[in-house]
């Protein structure tokens, strides 16, 4: 199968949500679902004060429009993955944005034959500007 | 635990979990992740899936549960943590979370493990690897 695409839409943010101020019991409540009682990402008295469990970066909603912005290849395309870079800690009262771009596509043959790896990376950052994660979304295309 | 106390091949867990039905549901309405898939046997049947599925985002986020375990009152950071989904994973089920350290950086005092969910019947649902940065 040719991947063909045009190569102007790798790097080129498509979507900038508007921001998202994380609330201690939103944290609280992911914690809960996944039993994690680890005082530092529950507790607002905790030492160095309470921060999200890293994994929390990945709750963070794209826009409406997401979807319509990952090119397909092929008819059934699934969420195969997810990389995720830690670059600061989320904190209760956090604003969080999401930059969203087409990072990289790529093709890979397996036993079950071709398939077509399309990445999307959100950058997520905060209200001082800081860049808090890189969240990278691999879906997968059959053809 | 310090940096120089980790070992290449230490394990992380395995320890056992219990996925409920519930605890999936609560997850997806929590999360905004309103898909029928995540919420209702039948519905997920007509997709063509065995019964309802765990998010993926809830394999990625009990993966790195296991790994803030792990590094627990170290001071030690996850910087890193990367997932494939293999199989789908199905509540009501007891999974295994598993792992070991792969390899130590003395440069930047990081480690990097394997990590993976592992279903009752031994087979592995979603794997991943972790970077750990211990301070200096």
């Amino acid at each position: 199968m040719a991947v063909n695409y045009d190569p102007a839409i790798i790097g080129r943010v498509f979507e900038t949500t508007d921001p998202v101020v994380v609330q201690a019991e939103d944290i609280r409540k992911f914690n809960q679902t996944i039993g994690d009682t680890n005082p530092r990402h529950n507790d607002p008295e905790a030492d160095g004060g309470m921060v999200a469990p890293p994994s929390f970066a990945v709750t963070f909603r794209n826009g409406r429009h997401f979807f319509e912005h990952v090119p397909r290849f092929g008819k059934a395309g699934f969420d195969a993955g997810k990389d995720v870079e830690f670059v600061a800690p989320i904190r209760p009262g956090d604003a969080i944005t999401l930059k969203s771009h087409v990072k990289e596509i790529y093709e890979k043959t397996g036993r079950s034959g071709s398939m077509v790896f399309v990445v999307i990376r959100s950058t997520l950052t905060n209200q001082n500007g800081q860049v808090v994660a890189h969240v990278d979304h691999r879906f997968m295309n059959r053809p | 635990m310090r940096y120089e106390d980790v070992n290449i091949g230490d394990a992380l867990g395995p320890s056992e979990m219990y996925l409920s039905k519930d605890q999936v549901r609560t997850y997806a309405k929590a999360m905004g992740m309103l898909a029928p898939r995540f919420t209702d046997d039948e519905l997920a049947r007509k997709e063509g899936l065995p019964g309802m599925i765990t998010p993926g985002n809830m394999s990625l986020a009990i993966l790195g549960k296991l790994v803030t375990d792990w590094i627990g009152e170290s001071g030690a950071r996850m910087t890193r943590l990367g997932v494939t989904y293999r199989q789908p994973v199905l509540p009501d089920h007891t999974i295994a979370l598993n792992g070991f350290v792969t390899h130590k950086n003395d440069a930047d005092r990081s480690v990097e493990m394997d990590i993976w969910i592992e279903s009752d019947e031994a087979e592995r649902l979603v794997i991943g690897t972790a970077t750990v940065q211990f301070p200096a």
